[in-house]
């Protein structure tokens, strides 16, 4: 009985691998690879997705993504190669996460080229930090994206504001200071007397009570729209300001469908920058072997004035500031500036630096 | 004044998930079992419940939602313990250790699940519990304020709760049964009581309680479940034994766990504790050095029960 049962089994798995190989001829020339999560993660990978598809689209590309089983270099290195082996000539990675993985891929397949948003590549260790020919890495800045929202709401009539952050890494950080710079921006030109910020990194991207607790004391203490930046963090602001009437300003994404008390959200343009990342491959000039940091003149951050609550900030009004920010009128701090928040120059905002 | 109104009902969103998880390890511990899977156990009825809410709040809303799944949240928490109690009373197995897998896999299968089910890990509810205020009872001055504003029908609860348990503990012939099985499960057995059963029970009520606390925990903290719990399993352990191991004490203590956890929060939206100039990292410490001191100055005579860990064996004697 148990030998008919293995003879079943072992062919049944030999029946579904010829199967298996019958189906792969197609190939597909753009690929996604996801960090585990799926093209509809209102995050990175849906971002670079549709960038991607636009662009194949457009131009009559094949494309596909794949979900690697674990979110592990090992698995992550294992779909590449999967990309690789159904055709892909691009390859897109959403996130700092491929980071690793990139770094050793890119000499196993230096035919593929590769665009990795929000990182670079380089070994475990952090010990080397390579990019070679084939890679296109790209960085926002994050800085502009903060000076935004922060110019929008001073601009909006808030003088109350709070800024909530995740852990103080860079990018946080750039987020943390353009957001006072363009609150300061916003509050010399309008003529304010003061504007102040009260600042915080929680020590982690969850959320908690704590950080929960301590937007609902800032709500209650006056502040009237903070700044969640930080991942999950900015769902317990949201919880917050759901129980306390007060507002709150997204990131990297449009958070607006998450909450309604959202009322704006500092973008990184995912999906421009992958689409002309592909146009320059097509066109012969893929940006190969470059770190670039992105900003406001390659049109990669941004805030979405289509789905802001604001009534005095207007469309016509973003689009004057931004154009601002392109001739290089604004040039907001970042994080290279300060070591603190506190130590900025400025002279209107008053920061009130909470550890 | 509001400022003191503010921190109370704040400390409520500490204090009772802390309060219920604790009771929950009450009963299982003074059965005689440790259960170090609290975080795993609310972790898993956070997740359930949420994913209840996730997917009903169309068509419910409000309090009946909630009440419902406070129900599922117990349930996941019941079902899940018993794998614990599978474990550490039929295979007698190391309580720390099936408690440890416990706290391990939950959230992975919560991601897994969740991401089966809908794509992304995060699953999204509409907070159309809270109470604003509560109808007569709120406009009563002070009490109102402190207890009927801004405010969850879970707090309540978490207070029943906190009756009930003290009643069958110390009043109920269940309650004696329970507490004879953690101090001396031989002499229980020796008249008559079946001390697996007992501890089956003790374990699944100490589950119940994990899995809404579990629940209790997320409603007020954020928008979304996002498969953690952020310690406070453990910490409801802390509890528990600062409270050692019984109701009231228990009460007190994740009172004033919550009311630190709260200053340490919040300390920076009300004046009067700004002025005062005390860093927020004391605030964050003390519960912590409290429960060093009070175990320092305790553990001669402490109330732990006896066999807390220790495995039943019929055959020894």
């Amino acid at each position: 009985m148990k030998k008919v049962l293995s003879l079943i089994l072992m062919l049944a798995m030999a029946v579904t691998m010829l199967t298996g190989c019958g189906s792969s001829k197609s190939t597909y020339e753009l690929a996604l690879v996801t960090d585990v999560g799926t093209i509809d993660d209102k995050s990175f990978n849906q971002g670079a997705w549709e960038g991607l598809e636009k662009y194949a689209k457009e131009n009559n590309k094949t494309y596909k993504y794949y979900q690697p089983a674990e979110a592990t270099d090992a698995s992550y290195i294992e779909t590449i190669a999967l990309a690789v082996k159904g055709g892909a000539k691009l390859i897109v990675c959403p996130g700092y996460k491929f980071e690793t993985a990139l770094y050793e891929v890119q000499t196993t397949y230096p035919d593929v080229d590769f665009i990795i948003l929000d990182g670079e590549p380089h070994s475990e260790d952090y010990s080397e930090y390579r990019t070679d020919s084939n890679v296109y890495a790209i960085y926002y800045a994050e800085q502009q994206a903060g000076f935004l929202a922060g110019y929008a709401a001073v601009k909006e009539g808030y003088t109350k504001l709070g800024f909530m952050g995740g852990m103080a890494v860079p990018a946080v950080m750039n987020y943390g200071y353009g957001f006072v710079s363009g609150a300061e921006t916003a509050a010399k030109e309008l003529g304010l007397e003061s504007v102040d910020v009260k600042y915080h990194y929680t020590g982690g991207f969850i959320a908690t009570p704590e950080a929960q607790t301590m937007a609902a004391s800032w709500y209650q203490n006056g502040t009237e729209v903070i700044f969640g930046c930080g991942g999950a963090v900015g769902n317990s602001v949201m919880a917050a300001a759901e129980a306390n009437n007060g507002k709150v300003i997204g990131v990297d994404v449009d958070q607006s469908p998450e909450s309604d008390t959202v009322i704006l959200s500092a973008l990184k343009m995912l999906s421009n920058s992958v689409y002309d990342g592909i146009t320059a491959f097509y066109a012969g000039s893929f940006p190969g072997g470059q770190v670039v940091t992105l900003d406001a003149t390659s049109n990669a951050v941004g805030l979405p004035m289509d789905t802001a609550k604001l009534e005095k900030f207007t469309k016509a009004d973003y689009e004057t500031l931004y154009a601002k920010l392109l001739a290089g009128e604004y040039t907001p701090f970042k994080n290279t500036d300060a070591e603190s928040v506190s130590d900025l120059p400025l002279s209107i905002v008053a920061v009130e630096e909470v550890k | 004044m509001s400022a003191l109104y503010f921190l109370f009902q704040q400390t409520m969103f500490f204090t009772i998930p802390l309060l219920i998880v604790a009771l929950g390890g009450m009963f299982s511990e003074r059965s005689g079992v440790v259960n170090i899977a609290l975080e795993g156990i609310m972790t898993m009825g956070a997740f359930t419940s949420i994913l209840f809410i996730n997917l009903f709040q169309g068509t419910l809303s409000g309090q009946p939602l909630l009440i419902l799944a406070i129900l599922i949240a117990g349930l996941t928490g019941v079902v899940f313990s018993l794998l614990h109690a599978y474990a550490s009373i039929n295979m007698k197995a190391d309580q720390t250790i099936s408690g440890t897998a416990l706290n391990l896999f939950a959230p992975a299968f919560a991601i897994f699940v969740a991401r089966q089910i809908q794509g992304v890990q995060q699953i999204n509810f509409n907070n159309t519990f809270r109470i604003a205020k509560v109808p007569v009872l709120g406009d009563i001055p002070v009490i109102g304020d402190l207890f009927f504003k801004n405010t969850y029908i879970t707090t309540y609860l978490g207070f029943i709760i906190l009756i009930v348990s003290a009643i069958v503990l110390y009043k109920t012939k269940f309650g004696l049964r329970l507490r004879a099985c953690g101090e001396h499960p031989q002499a229980a057995d020796s008249v008559g009581v079946n001390v697996y059963k007992i501890r089956y029970a003790g374990v699944m009520i100490s589950g119940c309680l994990g899995g809404i606390g579990g629940l209790v925990f997320v409603i007020p903290t954020s928008t979304n479940f996002n498969a953690t719990v952020a310690g406070y399993g453990f910490l409801a352990i802390a509890v528990l034994i600062f409270g050692q191991w019984k109701p009231v004490r228990i009460l007190f203590a994740a009172l004033f766990f919550g009311l630190m956890k709260t200053i340490a929060a919040s300390y920076s939206g009300i004046p009067f504790l700004v002025s005062l100039g005390i860093s927020s990292n004391l605030y964050k410490m003390i519960p912590y050095i409290a429960t060093l001191v009070v175990l320092a100055f305790t553990s001669k005579k402490s109330q732990a029960p006896r066999a807390a860990g220790v495995p039943y064996d019929k055959g020894a004697r």
